[in-house]
């Protein structure tokens, strides 16, 4: 508006042809047009989305160095043979709990020992799920070191061993996972136990092996992932705390394996091999369903949406499919599959691809249904886990120190019950194995080549972060364009009014009301400000409310909404009485104009923030956000147009605010999906406190999301409360 | 007398606010935050330059500590007093607390004469009706609660930098100069240029406040308005002697005055010795003054340190070939000299207001920027409330300061500790930080030139 304005003046006293630069008549187009821009971009935004499957890329291997599947596996038979051993005398173990708990690693140690590397046991407690309110920014993974009493029983020992490389430097390691549950053994973990041995007892005699290998034997006790992430803290911050020495030493008896050549096997040290290049998880399971072939499933999701280098995902898939003839799986939304949308879309899709084929040959862009539908799929799937923040397996665990891991879920195609089955099962999977770790071998940087970025559509097709940006993108244009218009309409509207009063009223009562036009957004800053302080207040109150830790879920829950209220209650009453400094000059339209702008433009930049941070999470989020963002309007504006659009209006405001309020939203899942009986209060509070005990970022944007909310129904009841102030004035007139 | 109450209860508030967070420092970590310590204001750093000393060790081996030997004596023995259970560095904290009180206090007190000088002048030029106005915001109460509020200055303090101490001295100057005294002029002039080196351009507009008093119209419009009014009294016509006349109504029209300016000189050179022979006292057996210069001002003139902040060089510099390297040391120092000249030909009506366009203008582009410099140059900003009602664009300023205050450390923590990011990830950051403060500081220009033309159409078209 300026602009124009400025342009105006200056036609008036000299040059009438004048124009305002180019980009300065694009804003202002952009600007006057602003409903239709931000609808059409919306739109936009929602059909790139849709369309995402189709832009996937192939993927292929960015790092040259990596060179998979260029030697020749060394696993024979022989190895597997005698890592079938360990299976049966794993499983062959008869022994309570209690003793199994001491006896396989003990077992898995000797073997270790054996093949001719270093091992050593290590011990860890479980770690209570704790919230830490600022420990997003503060960067270290956690550090936090709570002691508290655990009994000598309740420890995990995990074993660990280590091949130093012979052509290496043990500057690097690449580190092999096997989580087992050492209480109950099943037959799919002992086989991932000795896939893991076959593999180790090979690396022990090849001679190319130019990084450390670390194979963690992990006790799944309390979880793989805590028994992972201990070993993980362990390893890189070195706790050189009295008190553990003491523990240990109580402990000792009790909690470790005897040993009769107890020299070689260290409890008390934890042996180092160097920072580690990759990680891989890799876990057999036993499923009772015939397939046609092996199945490889790749887990990759760590905490907070990052993803492994895409490199490493497109070597296991390269070797899996072309060398051992594996089916690779990633994980996918399975109920989309029968999707009635997609499969139009798809359709449609396809046809209009058809239509492009036919008129030019080399157009192709369409793709079938079915690659459509299973792409959608493993898209929303992808997504979805990204956008939750909780990580898809112990990989998630290794993410925090930077290092590229994924989990590997193998499955045989019948089930396995005859030894040859096995033997084949094993040598197909250790081969892959084996033929990955080579070729992380070959590497001389970490990984860095390919993607960080990256959605998945099907094991070997990516969406990268420069055409998911757009989507998110077009989605958030129209939150800075309804900002700027609100806002110069504000002021234009202001600078009428303040030329009509000098009209009628003398010029002197108005200066004040000129002066410090540019600032009037104080006002409504203070009102974002505030209830964005009690967003953060609201987020940070189950800290609070952990100190308490024999509440149940409900009541947790119940307690958490009262003290949100009340704390909003109080922030009104000190800081926000946001309606005692009403300047007499303001129009109430202008009033709610500038808050809105204010509040979208808060909006979008944190969406941009969290398109950052996480971006999933955002991309869901702009979803819901936007659209509430573009709707709300102070109730009692609307009343005056007509009866129709004002039941319109409110009818999709209130159901925006609906779902866009978390827990509102998320019984309303829970109660589509499960039936309206299983739905309780309590059922968020476990979900939110799963949230933050994996850190999520998810977390952090749920408090943001619901005082989003409230904002928007302040909005309304700002608008209400304004169109009063301004009905008062009118009286006053008269 | 209720806003003072008021004044005065959200003081308090902010300092119990500040002690509240220097209670809780481990969640937050802010010593460590690029943003908030360079290698020149680092508490940490200080920290090791004392325990150097103390082992009869130079402060400045080993590239660590790159401060004043006078800072070191006064806050070093605070970094290793510790009282039992409280925090390691609760001295240091409570002293900058204390410092940033008084910077606001400093800051008020400016303020104050400001717009003394200001409503005194709007008389004089009979432009009464602007000062009703005005007289509703007291600019001096204002600009310290912004810089006590500002939430850059409170991450400041809290954050274990010593920013505040030098924010501290440069508003003391100011103030000395505002008030016309002189000793305490120089004696913050000369500190702050010892601790940072960069507030030496702030002379100038110290020497003009001392000369021509504080921020006033530009000159022209009194010449004018004398004339105009000696045209047109009836009495001054001929021969006639209209001088007790006209001296009555003459405007407050100063000369420059050079005695309190000789004085500042004076002093200026007086403190500057005392300090060389604090410091070469300190370091005798260190290498003495040569040693100190060289790696504290030399520090920062070679741009040695290339650790990322939130300022423009450190990428320019790790990307820059050796050889050219001096070459572009000189360019960008020069760029703040350049702009020195034509601003204050321009701005010598206001010298107050210069200050601040200097303080903004290096602490873009100063080699080793943080976010205490904003914190300052913001605070000083809310004096001239009145003056820059008429700003452009300050929502969108509004709205990218936070933006980036909060895009900052979540780009660092994409480069550093997920390394999904890059150099680059942080950089852009630190350009756009650096367009906002060019923003700021362009628009605010604008907007001063734009009030004394404002105040010219008025008073010519009252005569």
């Amino acid at each position: 508006m300026k602009p124009r304005m400025m342009a105006g003046s200056s036609g008036d006293t000299k040059n009438p042809k004048i124009k305002p630069r180019p980009i300065v008549r694009i804003g202002i187009f952009l600007i006057s047009h602003s409903i239709v821009v931000s609808l059409l971009c919306f739109a936009a935004g929602i059909v790139a989305l849709i369309l995402l499957p189709l832009f996937a890329k192939n993927t292929y291997i960015s790092e040259n160095a990596l060179m998979p599947g260029s030697a020749n596996s060394m696993l024979s038979s022989q190895d597997v043979k005698e890592a079938n051993k360990l299976v049966k005398d794993i499983i062959g173990l008869k022994l309570s709990s209690e003793e199994a708990r001491i006896e396989i690693p003990r077992l898995i140690a000797q073997h270790m020992a054996d093949a001719g590397s270093e091992v050593y046991y290590h011990k860890f407690h479980p770690q209570m799920s704790q919230f830490y309110p600022l420990h997003f920014f503060s960067g270290s993974p956690n550090s936090g070191n709570i002691k508290e009493n655990h009994s000598c029983v309740s420890h995990a020992i995990n074993t660990v061993g280590i091949i130093r490389a012979p052509r290496g430097d043990g500057k690097e390691a690449i580190v092999l996972v096997t989580p087992y549950n050492s209480e109950k053994v099943e037959l799919g973990e002992a086989l991932s136990l000795a896939l893991a041995y076959s593999i180790f007892s090979l690396l022990t005699r090849v001679t190319w092996l130019a990084k450390d290998v670390i194979w963690l034997a992990a006790d799944a006790r309390y979880g793989e992932y805590a028994s992972v992430t201990a070993w993980l803290r362990d390893y890189h911050i070195p706790q050189f705390s009295a008190l553990e020495k003491l523990d240990a030493d109580i402990c000792f008896e009790s909690g470790y394996p005897h040993e009769q050549n107890e020299n070689q096997i260290r409890t008390d040290v934890i042996s180092r091999a160097g920072t580690m290049a990759a990680g891989l998880v890799f876990k057999v399971v036993d499923k009772h369903k015939e397939t046609d072939k092996d199945t490889l499933s790749i887990y990759a999701e760590a905490s907070n949406g990052q993803m492994p280098n895409l490199d490493l995902i497109n070597i296991v898939n390269y070797l899996a499919v072309h060398r051992q003839g594996l089916r690779v799986k990633v994980e996918k939304l399975y109920f989309l599959l029968d999707s009635v949308f997609l499969k139009i879309v798809g359709d449609v899709l396809e046809t209009i691809g058809k239509v492009a084929r036919s008129l030019n040959a080399r157009w192709e862009f369409g793709i079938p249904v079915a690659d459509y539908i299973d792409g959608a799929a493993t898209l929303a799937s992808s997504m979805y886990h990204q956008a939750l923040g909780v990580p898809t397996g112990s990989h998630g665990a290794f993410r925090d120190y930077q290092v590229d891991a994924i989990t590997l879920e193998i499955s045989p195609k019948v089930s396995l019950n005859n030894e040859v089955r096995i033997l084949e099962f094993l040598l197909r999977g250790g081969r892959l194995i084996e033929g990955t770790i080579r070729s992380v071998n070959n590497l001389l940087e970490k990984f860095h080549q390919s993607f960080f970025l990256y959605f998945l559509t099907s094991p070997s097709k990516f969406v990268s972060v420069g055409v998911y940006m757009i989507a998110f993108g077009l989605l958030v244009v129209p939150l800075p364009i309804i900002a700027a218009s609100l806002y110069c309409d504000a002021n234009v509207l202001d600078s009428h009014c303040i030329k009509e009063q000098q009209k009628s009223g003398p010029a002197s009562t108005n200066e004040a009301g000129i002066a410090f036009q540019s600032w009037r957004w104080l006002h409504a800053a203070k009102v974002v400000l505030v209830i964005h302080l009690w967003g953060a207040i609201v987020s940070l109150l189950p800290y609070l409310m952990y100190q308490f830790p024999e509440m149940t879920p409900t009541t947790s829950m119940l307690s958490w909404g009262l003290l949100s209220i009340a704390s909003l209650l109080f922030l009104h009453q000190i800081l926000g009485s946001p309606y005692s400094c009403v300047t007499v000059n303001q129009s109430p339209n202008r009033e709610w104009a500038v808050l809105k702008s204010m509040m979208i433009a808060a909006a979008g930049i944190g969406l941009g923030l969290m398109s950052i941070i996480n971006f999933a999470t955002a991309q869901i989020g702009a979803l819901l956000i936007v659209p509430m963002c573009l709707m709300v309007h102070p109730l009692k504006h609307v009343y005056r147009a007509g009866r129709l659009r004002t039941l319109a209006v409110t009818a999709c405001n209130i159901s925006l605010g609906f779902i866009g309020f978390p827990p509102a939203a998320f019984l309303f899942l829970k109660a589509y999906s499960e039936g309206l009986g299983s739905v309780s209060a309590g059922d968020f509070w476990n979900w939110v406190e799963s949230l933050w005990a994996w850190n999520s970022a998810t977390y952090l944007y749920l408090g943001h999301e619901g005082y989003r909310l409230k904002h928007c129904r302040h909005g309304h009841c700002q608008g209400g409360q304004n169109q009063r102030a301004g009905e008062q004035n009118d009286r006053y007139r008269r | 007398m209720e806003k003072t109450r008021w004044f005065w209860v959200w003081v308090i508030t902010s300092l119990f606010f500040r002690l509240v967070l220097i209670y809780f420092p481990e969640n937050l970590n802010l010593g460590f935050r690029p943003e908030v310590a360079t290698p020149l204001t680092s508490l940490r750093r200080l920290a090791e330059g004392y325990w150097l000393k103390q082992s009869s060790m130079s402060p400045y081996a080993g590239s660590m500590y790159h401060g004043s030997p006078m800072l070191l004596s006064i806050l070093g023995p605070l970094t290793v007093k510790r009282i039992e259970g409280q925090p390691s560095h609760l001295m240091c904290s409570l002293l900058f607390v204390v410092a940033d009180l008084v910077t606001a206090m400093l800051i008020r007190a400016t303020g104050q004469t400001l717009q003394l000088a200001y409503s005194q002048s709007l008389r004089s030029l009979n432009l009464v009706s602007l000062l009703e106005s005005s007289e509703t915001l007291s600019a001096g109460d204002i600009a310290a609660l912004v810089y006590l509020w500002n939430p850059l200055t409170i991450i400041t303090c809290v954050g274990s930098s010593t920013s505040p101490i030098e924010n501290l001295l440069i508003v003391l100057s100011l103030y000395g100069a505002c008030l016309r005294i002189a000793p305490l002029a120089a004696f913050g002039w000369v500190l702050a240029m010892h601790l940072s080196l960069y507030p030496v351009i702030l002379i100038i507009p110290v020497i003009l406040l001392l000369g021509y008093g504080p921020d006033a119209p530009p000159r022209k419009l009194f010449l004018q308005k004398n004339s105009s009014e000696n045209g047109n009294s009836p009495s001054c016509h001929g021969n006639y002697p209209c001088n007790e006349v006209t001296s009555q109504e003459k405007l407050p029209l100063h000369p420059f005055l050079w005695r309190p300016v000789m004085h500042f000189m004076l002093w200026a050179s007086f403190w500057l010795f005392y300090v060389f022979v604090l410091c070469s006292i300190s370091l005798k057996q260190h290498g003495g003054l040569l040693e100190m210069l060289k790696r504290t001002h030399g520090f920062i003139l070679t741009m040695e340190d290339l650790s990322p902040n939130i300022g423009v060089l450190w990428y320019f510099f790790a990307e820059v070939f050796d050889f050219f390297r001096d070459f572009f040391l000189i360019v960008f120092h020069i760029n703040i000299l350049f702009m020195i000249l034509p601003l204050a030909i321009r701005l010598k009506h206001r010298p107050c207001f210069l200050a601040f366009v200097y303080i903004a203008i290096s602490s873009m582009l100063k080699s080793y920027p943080s976010v205490g410099d904003s914190a300052l140059y913001l605070g000083i900003l809310g004096l001239f409330i009145n003056e820059l009602a008429e700003m452009k664009f300050s929502f969108f300023l509004f709205c990218g300061y936070i933006g980036v205050s909060l895009l900052s450390p979540v780009m660092h923590n994409l480069w550093i500790w997920r390394g999904t990011g890059n150099a680059n990830f942080y950089f852009a950051t630190a350009i756009a930080y650096a367009c906002l403060q060019i923003i700021l500081v362009v628009e605010s220009v604008g907007a001063m030139l734009n009030h004394d033309r404002m105040l010219r159409k008025n008073s010519t078209v009252k005569l």
